[in-house]
Formats: structure tokens, C-alpha cells, sequence
């Protein structure tokens, strides 16, 4: 096999490894993957459409929400479960000389599959809903490619800077925490006050999430924030890539 | 070196000037600042070198065994082998592909089949589908385990996990074996066995890598042994030569 075969094959396994376990210790299995989008969203869906009086986001609303959560889902799941990417499998790590990227990229592989098979509960919310599909739909494998590249930069920054700081994973929880308020997820980065709108580019899921969105409302595609998104979520890979470089050797012999 | 052609006289395992460093207080403190200075050379205090200056050349086929106190650098020196650290001074290569017996059962998963369990860590290491699909009988046989195919693992006697993850290990067709004290468990007629599939192997032209505190078993299997002490290889020379040495240095 090939170098490049030898490495598909392994993050393959890792990856059907992950999600087996991950079904066969659960009895709801696959419903528990959109369970967790599906309680937020009528949370959110509730409090914001039926207690409060709602002037940000696009109706359908729950259409809105869902476009957005699910990425976040897969985004926030990547990246909290990347901090014990090799605390968990030390072990494993210890024993197998497999390109140690997988470690990380089969987290993210993994959670991007969950977050495909959630899909058809957005699709179902849009038809029912009578969301109007536009031919923006083309765009959302560009949003999947960005950030994917986004989410996967971001892992190989924390996972091997955990094994060293293990205040780090806390510290990772709490910052995911302040960015799904700080990303245009409930409501739409038009809705920003204007002083603070020119720096939520800044934050790169405002962009994919606007490509997300942009199938079901078209007004919400913004290329100069998708532009900036892709710009820095290829900074943020390379930054990954470099740092991960560096700290393989100490992080083989801490674990 | 027999007259031969350059693949001939290539050596299966090539270790040059390696050394690895190691920080005496685990887990301490670590700045930011570390991790991006780049690899500097200088010892700083809390550090130390469990091996250093370590050269030798491995030809295909031979059989070393490694032989020194506990905590003299031969695990060490092994998962360096392996791949599984990597060297901060020196170059280490390895030619051919390699079947580790380090941590066998790291791989397994407690919460899968033994089935599952198997196509998971022989593809880790390298096996395709259809080779495991070939082989999967022969594994359960060696293992003797055939009744507990379809049981989660975590139900397995701690026997039979080491069982299971050795006739894995054992079944890929790779050119170099490193055997760690893994053996050491099981009862003896499963040890018996193992012992007879590595000289099988070895039969086989296999490189065999291998650590132990077994007199018997070094000179059983090995003709050439390396000894370690305090970090730096005192003797390369065969097997019984020695380990004569090291009885004189520590058991008189």
C-alpha cells in the first residue's frame, strides 16, 4: 500500500471504530446524534419565537437555527473531543507508529459524519416549514470544505498542547461556551450593531455559516465574510500543522 | 557481509548517534515559550538522557537480544525501534515494515466483539480486509478462543486478551519482529507456543528485535546481543559473550 493509501486506511478504521463504539453502547444509537441539535433548537426555537419578541434571524426561524446549529454541533464536538485525543487512546498512541495526525483528523472525521447524517432533520424542519430552497444550495459543500479546514487547524492546535497543559481542556469547554454566543448561531451577523459587525468576519464560522444559510436565505450570503473565513481558516491549518509538528516528539513521551 | 547485491547489504535496522532526552520531573512546569524555541541541544537541569550516542546496524535476518539492568534504556531503546518515539539527537531507520509485540492489548477496545476487536487492530497495523478475512481463522485458532468470537471484550479473562492480541500481532507479514517482555504472562503452554511461532518466524528469515531478563530465552532465540548500561551501549557482540559480561558486572 501506499503511503497515502496506508494513511486513508488507517483514519478509515479509527473513524468506523469511533462511531461503532460510540452506537453499539447506546441503545438509541443515531438518535442521540440529532437528539442534542433537535432539544437545543426547540429551546431556542421557544424562547425566542414565543416568549420574546424576535427581530433578528429569518423565518422560517427554526430553519434559521437548525442551518447553523448543526455545523456548530459538529465544529464544538471536534474540537472538545480533540482534547483528549491522545489521552484517551494513549495506549493505542503508544503502540502503533500510524501517522499521529489521525489521531485528531479521525475526531473530526468522525463528528463530520454525524453531522452529514443529521442533515435530512434540517431538510425535514425546511419542508415542513415551507422554507423556499434557493440555488445557493450548491454552495454548502464549499461551506463543509472550510470548515472542515477550519475545525481541523483549530485540533491540531489543542490536542497536543493538552497532553502538556491540562488546564487547557477546561479552558477549551469554557471558551466553546463563549463562542456560541459570540457566532452568529441564534441570530444573523446582520443583526450586530453596527461598531461591532466589521470585526465578526474576525470570528471564521460567521462566514460558513452564512454559506450554510445561504441555501434557504439568500440574503445572508456575504462574500467578503466568506473570504475572510476561508483566508484565516487556511492560516489556522497551517499554524496547526506547524505546531503539531513540534510538539509530536514531547507529546509521544508524555503520554 | 556475503557477496551480493546492495539490497543484500542493506541493513534492516540502521541506528546512528541516536539519543533520546527525557525531563526528570514529569509533568512540570512548561512555558509557551518551550514549545516554539525549537529543539536547542543544550542538557538544561531536569533532564536526562536514558539512551545517548547508541550506533549499530541490524542485517536481515539476525536475531538480537537486548540485555541490561531495569531501567537502563532497553524499552526504550526498543519503541525507538519501533517508531513509537522518536529520537532527539541521532537518526534511527528502519527499513522494513515492523510487527511490534509492545502493548499488545493497547488497541483493543473493551466495548467491541473480539471479531471487531481483531479487523480493528490487524487493519491498524496495516492488514487489509481481505488478508484479515484470510487469516481470521487461524488468529481464533491460535488464540483457542473460537467459543468467544462474538463476546465483547471486556468479558474476556485477562488471559485470553493477551492471547488474542498476540496471535494478531503474530500473523503480520512483516519483516521485523520486537518482542518486549510481553511473554512474560499467560501460563507456560501458551508461552511454549509463542516461543515456538517466533522460532517459526525467525525460521522464516524474520529480524527479530527482542528484550528480556530471561537468560534462557535470550540465548534461545538470539545470536547477537546488545548490552546497555546507563544509557550507552556497552557491548555489541554475540549473545553469549554477553551476557557473560553482564553476569560478571552484576552478579559476582
Amino acid at each position: 500500500m501506499s503511503r497515502s493509501a496506508r494513511y486513508r486506511h488507517a483514519l478509515w478504521i479509527l473513524t468506523v471504530r469511533d462511531l461503532r463504539v460510540r452506537y453499539s453502547t447506546s441503545a438509541l444509537g443515531y438518535v442521540w446524534s440529532i437528539l442534542d441539535p433537535l432539544v437545543m433548537s426547540g429551546i431556542y426555537w421557544f424562547v425566542f419565537t414565543q416568549v420574546f419578541r424576535r427581530d433578528v434571524g429569518e423565518e422560517p426561524y427554526i430553519v434559521f437555527l437548525l442551518a447553523a446549529l448543526l455545523p456548530w454541533m459538529w465544529f464544538t464536538g471536534s474540537v472538545s473531543d480533540s482534547t483528549r485525543a491522545f489521552l484517551r487512546e494513549a495506549k493505542l498512541v503508544r503502540s502503533t507508529t500510524i501517522p499521529r495526525t489521525i489521531w485528531v483528523n479521525r475526531i473530526v472525521l468522525s463528528k463530520g459524519i454525524e453531522f452529514l447524517a443529521a442533515l435530512p432533520v434540517l431538510a425535514a424542519f425546511a419542508i415542513f416549514s415551507g422554507a423556499q430552497v434557493n440555488l445557493d444550495i450548491v454552495l454548502f459543500p464549499l461551506a463543509i470544505v472550510i470548515q472542515a479546514v477550519l475545525t481541523i487547524g483549530l485540533c491540531l492546535i489543542v490536542a497536543p498542547l493538552v497532553v502538556f497543559f491540562r488546564d487547557l481542556e477546561r479552558a477549551v469547554k469554557l471558551v466553546l461556551r463563549f463562542m456560541f454566543y459570540a457566532t452568529p448561531i441564534i441570530y444573523s451577523t446582520t443583526a450586530l450593531p453596527d461598531r461591532i459587525e466589521p470585526f465578526a468576519a474576525f470570528n471564521p464560522l460567521s462566514g460558513i455559516f452564512a454559506l450554510y444559510r445561504s441555501a434557504f436565505f439568500p440574503q445572508e450570503l456575504n462574500w467578503h465574510l466568506v473570504g475572510v473565513s476561508a483566508a484565516m481558516s487556511t492560516v489556522i491549518l497551517a499554524v496547526g500543522l506547524l505546531v503539531f509538528k513540534r510538539c509530536e516528539r514531547s507529546v509521544l513521551k508524555e503520554i | 557481509m556475503p557477496t551480493g547485491n546492495a539490497t543484500a547489504a542493506r541493513p534492516a535496522i540502521s541506528v546512528a548517534d541516536a539519543g533520546i532526552r527525557f525531563r526528570r520531573n514529569r509533568g512540570g512546569r512548561r512555558s509557551f515559550k518551550d514549545l516554539f524555541a525549537g529543539r536547542d541541544r543544550r542538557s538544561k537541569p531536569g533532564e536526562f538522557w536514558p539512551l545517548r550516542h547508541i550506533s549499530f546496524d541490524v542485517a536481515p535476518g539476525e536475531a538480537i537480544g537486548v540485555v541490561g539492568r531495569n531501567g537502563q534504556g532497553k524499552s526504550t531503546l526498543l519503541k525507538l525501534v519501533a517508531g513509537v518515539v522518536l529520537p532527539d539527537e541521532g537518526t534511527i531507520g528502519v527499513h522494513e515494515g515492523v510487527a511490534p509485540l509492545i502493548e499488545i492489548t493497547g488497541g483493543f477496545v473493551n466495548d467491541l466483539t473480539v471479531r471487531d476487536n481483531v479487523y480493528l487492530t490487524a487493519g491498524l497495523h496495516g492488514m487489509s480486509r481481505r488478508e484479515i478475512d484470510g487469516r481470521f481463522d487461524d488468529i481464533i485458532a491460535f488464540a483457542e478462543i473460537a467459543d468467544f468470537v462474538d463476546t465483547p471484550y471486556k468479558h474476556l479473562s485477562s488471559g485470553m486478551k493477551v492471547r488474542i492480541a498476540f496471535a494478531v500481532i503474530a500473523q503480520l507479514e512483516e519483516p521485523i519482529i520486537l518482542v518486549d517482555e510481553v511473554l512474560a504472562v499467560g501460563d507456560r503452554a501458551f508461552r511454549e507456543k509463542c516461543y515456538r511461532r517466533i522460532e517459526e518466524l525467525l525460521d522464516g528469515g524474520r529480524t527479530l528485535f527482542f528484550v528480556s531478563h530471561n537468560e534462557k530465552d535470550l540465548r534461545r532465540f538470539c545470536t547477537r546481543g546488545l548490552y546497555l548500561d546507563k544509557g550507552a551501549l556497552v557491548l555489541d557482540a554475540p549473545i553469549d559473550d554477553v551476557l557473560d559480561r553482564y553476569n560478571a558486572d552484576y552478579n559476582s
